[in-house]
């Protein structure tokens, strides 16, 4: 198990309380879960994948991350509409717990960019991490 | 009430080696070690894993009425060699059986280790060794029997999977010793060292052929303060051999692909009937009766015509589970809800071919098939199902199709001779 100080959270994300993070690129947002997420979820074995075109409001679930402990639900940060899904993580799901910035798992087209302005940038979201 | 949170005497190698950990039954142990639970799970399958398993609890019960307080208590008969003529004693043996109560439910499950003919172990899970050494007591009544509950003063680890005999020996553990003996559910030594028997970095161990994983292996038995030396030396020797260090988390899936249950979860307060775990009755030979009187007999048979609830392993098609926490239900294919799952994994090391289940360990599995994992685990009917038919399970986010199985994981070790086990 990884202590705080150990976790890392780079610093151009904005992370959520159900431990997503959104990395805002021009037009899109990439989506995934930070590296606590995965280190609690252990081995990430399966990753179910919404399609391209599917529409989510902020908060509801797009997909889920299967580990051996557990199955669980991954959240919209924001809401949009799926452009892109990371095809290498159905044949190499354990991409996730390797590097879970490097392994996004949705790209979208979001409805309100604005509604990044109440994501947790990293300060907050390690201060959360911290209770 | 607040808990106080327990710790095992390896607390401390635990946290120094990165395990994620968690509570289980009041202690805090490790969950999954850096490498994960899947690599352990594959570990104990391939070559060999530690597991620190000194949460569980001890009881001796020793004294002239020990074996007719055991005979009356547990579900086993441990007379049977008595119809030969031989003595009845069960020296050197292992059993496994459960506690019932007097409405036929499971108090827990245990292995009865025979130290002497008036001296006996009963090992249960966590949490329970006071609950069932009050339960003995209760029932030795008047009679000359001294019961002990250990929990806490002992270590145990099980070191499991098909190099764990290598291992053992090159610790040192057989030394002077015939291992040829060591046949599945016998034990030698004890760790009180007054029997010469397996000692590891000179400090005797009780050292018997069980575990609760399905592979062949060994549950090592010593006093609490020998354990981090003894856990150390076994990781030591075996590192050549790959071992790993697993937790809990790897310990569920090897026990469920292996059909074994887990107390209070795929047995519990309810009557111990029409389950995969049927040899752990006192089963005459025509099944209609039992071999002896036992706690428990009478609501048993009272029963056994008209108990309808039915446990059945059951195996998916990928690995992908139901969550058990969300209290899933079973449905048969025309949506009628028939009954609920008590265990839900992914065993690591198994796959399909077609409605075939193949294990990693067979040498010849055929080279197109990549096994990934699949769902399994146990849910309970209040129809009859036979094997190969298909239900679904719905945990109210999750639909997944499963089917009976008769057995999960193939080719598993645990029944294995020492010989074969100790060749290269």
């Amino acid at each position: 198990m990884k202590e705080i100080n150990e976790l890392i959270l780079p610093n151009d994300l904005f992370y959520t309380e159900a431990h997503e993070w959104a990395k805002t690129e021009k037009n899109s947002v990439k989506i995934g879960i930070t590296d606590y997420a995965q280190d609690q979820l252990g081995d990430i074995v399966f990753v179910e994948l919404p399609q391209v075109g599917d529409t989510f409001e902020k908060g509801s679930v797009f997909g889920s991350l299967e580990s051996v402990k557990a199955v669980s639900e991954i959240y919209m940060p924001v809401s949009g509409k799926v452009t892109a899904i990371n095809t290498a993580l159905a044949d190499s799901p354990e991409l996730v717990n390797q590097d879970p910035y490097a392994a996004w798992i949705i790209e979208i087209s979001p409805t309100d960019l604005s509604e990044t302005d109440t994501l947790m940038k990293k300060d907050a979201y390690l201060k959360q991490l911290k209770g | 009430m607040e808990e106080t949170i327990k710790y095992t005497p390896l607390h401390d190698w635990h946290l120094m080696h990165g395990a994620n950990m968690g509570s289980f039954a009041g202690y805090d142990m490790p969950m999954w070690y850096k490498g994960g639970a899947k690599e352990e799970h594959l570990s104990v399958i391939l070559s060999a894993g530690l597991f620190d398993t000194s949460h569980m609890a001890v009881i001796s019960v020793k004294g002239k009425g020990a074996f007719d307080l055991l005979q009356r208590c547990f579900s086993r008969d441990l007379a049977w060699g008595k119809k030969d003529g031989k003595d009845a004693s069960m020296t050197g043996k292992c059993v496994y059986g459960v506690f019932l109560n007097d409405s036929g439910g499971v108090i827990d499950d245990a292995i009865v280790y025979g130290v002497a003919p008036s001296d006996y172990l009963v090992v249960v899970n966590a949490g329970n060794g006071e609950k069932l050494a009050s339960h003995l007591r209760i029932h030795a009544g008047t009679h000359p029997v001294d019961i002990e509950d250990h929990t806490d003063k002992l270590g145990k680890m099980d070191l499991q999977g098909p190099l764990a005999g290598r291992i053992l020996q090159d610790a040192g553990a057989f030394s002077g010793m015939d291992i040829r003996e060591m046949n599945y559910f016998t034990f030698k030594g004890h760790f009180l060292g007054n029997v010469s028997g397996p000692s590891i970095n000179g400090i005797p161990v009780l050292l018997s052929r069980t575990g609760y994983t399905g592979e062949f292996g060994f549950e090592v038995f010593m006093k609490k303060e020998a354990m981090p030396a003894i856990w150390q030396s076994i990781i030591d020797a075996g590192e050549k051999w790959h071992i790993l260090p697993c937790g809990l988390a790897a310990r569920d899936s090897l026990r469920t692909g292996a059909v074994l249950p887990l107390s209070h979860q795929d047995i519990g307060d309810w009557l111990f009937l029409n389950h995969p775990w049927t040899f752990a009755l006192p089963f005459d030979k025509g099944k209609k009766g039992f071999t002896k009187p036992f706690i428990g007999k009478d609501a048993l048979e009272s029963n056994m015509r008209t108990h309808s609830h039915v446990t059945y392993p059951f195996a998916g098609f990928d690995l992908r589970k139901v969550t058990t926490s969300k209290a899933p239900s079973v449905f048969t294919k025309d949506g009628k809800k028939i009954g609920n799952v008590l265990t839900c994994v992914t065993d690591m090391a198994i796959g399909r071919h077609d409605r075939t289940i193949i294990s990693i360990a067979e040498k010849n599995t055929p080279q197109h098939i990549a096994i990934k994992g699949l769902s399994c685990g146990f849910l309970k009917s209040e129809v009859p199902l036979k094997p190969m038919d298909m239900v679904t399970l719905d945990d109210g986010s999750r639909k997944i199709d499963v089917e009976i199985r008769a057995d999960l994981r193939p080719h598993r070790t645990a029944r294995h001779s020492m010989d074969k086990m100790m060749v290269s």
